[in-house]
């Protein structure tokens, strides 16, 4: 890019391979990946904090006294038994670990897509193209 | 390119007349939703010479620098409608939550007692009858309407549904738009590259 990160090649550096459509195709291809995956990242984190903070209560409810707890759905509050409370919490956090697991597959599936690209680029463009993150 | 729909630079100079570069002539027709594709250039030195007269490297990369923006802004619109989505669909999904935990305790026979929110810091007890079976929604507007417990989940459910559609029409149309970012600042680069060399070539032809 010609204002990007002023790599300025020598002239020996310099490769005059064509970007042909398809290899456009892959560049595209490549940069889609890479905004699903800060996405996919952000999601995981975000979900991990959830995580966290159910496993929190679990382990409220379990050194409670056996009273009536709050349960807290959307605003308002609701009483629960505690076997109940324990229960919706097991509940959520089977939810959100399936998602999780779900979602650090597609990371992983996208870095090896990545990977791909990255050998096939870097093969026909060479110093050309730079694939790396900041 | 005879009449252009709108163009997007025009610049006299003395000498000569230049190229008008309309926005068709560097995009490749639109998609389902009326975003422009950029068009791909396989050869960038048969492109410039389609234009007559033929087009100069100043103007090409300025016009596709413009399409560039263009583009970039649209991106940023849609970043933030797709923000706001992933903020609806959990709230969408809690008040269906919510309304399935009441249909419960209603099959259960029990009443629920619960804590809402009177205030912004002051909760207040209140014991809800649940075999009424009625639930208030709140459709926006300053409109609340009174449901049953079935009635409610269909229309929360089908709410969800359209959330989630629009949802991913909008990511569709990021992905798209991304496309057609990194497709423009390519093909910038290679103009700039390809005058370049041109230059290049020039001086080395003159100087033999």
């Amino acid at each position: 890019m010609p204002e990007g990160n002023g790599m300025i090649l020598a002239k020996e550096e310099e490769n005059d391979a064509e970007v042909r459509r398809e290899d456009q195709d892959k560049i595209n291809e490549f940069g889609r990946l890479n905004a699903r995956l800060y996405e996919v990242r952000e999601e995981i984190s975000s979900l991990k904090k959830l995580l966290e903070k159910i496993d929190d209560a679990s382990t409220e409810l379990m050194m409670g006294n056996g009273d009536r707890v709050m349960l807290r759905l959307g605003e308002a509050m609701f009483e629960a038994t505690e076997d109940e409370a324990t229960e919706f919490c097991e509940a959520e956090v089977e939810r959100h670990q399936e998602t999780v697991d779900k979602l650090s597959e597609e990371e992983s599936e996208i870095l090896e897509r990545q990977a791909e690209l990255k050998k096939i680029l870097y093969g026909r463009f060479g110093k050309s193209i730079n694939l790396e993150e900041k | 390119m005879s009449t252009p729909a709108s163009t997007t630079s025009e610049i006299e100079s003395e000498e000569k007349s230049v190229a008008n570069i309309s926005l068709e002539s560097i995009t490749d027709g639109k998609n389902s939703r009326g975003i422009p594709t950029t068009k791909f250039l396989d050869d960038i030195e048969t492109f410039a010479n389609s234009f007559s007269p033929p087009a100069s490297p100043e103007l090409l990369i300025g016009a596709y620098s413009d399409l560039y923006s263009k583009f970039k802004a649209y991106e940023q619109q849609l970043s933030q409608k797709s923000a706001t989505f992933r903020e609806k669909l959990p709230e969408i999904e809690k008040s269906i939550a919510l309304v399935r935990h009441l249909k419960k305790k209603k099959e259960e026979g029990s009443s629920v007692v619960t804590r809402y929110n009177l205030a912004d810091t002051i909760y207040a007890k209140a014991e809800v009858d649940c075999s009424q079976g009625i639930v208030n929604l709140w459709l926006g507007a300053n409109v609340m309407l009174e449901y049953t417990y079935d009635e409610a989940l269909s229309l929360l459910t089908s709410k969800e549904n359209l959330a989630k559609k629009e949802f991913k029409e909008v990511t569709e149309d990021l992905t798209f738009t991304r496309n057609q970012i990194i497709t423009s600042e390519v093909n910038i680069s290679r103009i700039y590259n390809w005058d370049v060399r041109r230059k290049r070539a020039n001086l080395a032809t003159r100087s033999n």
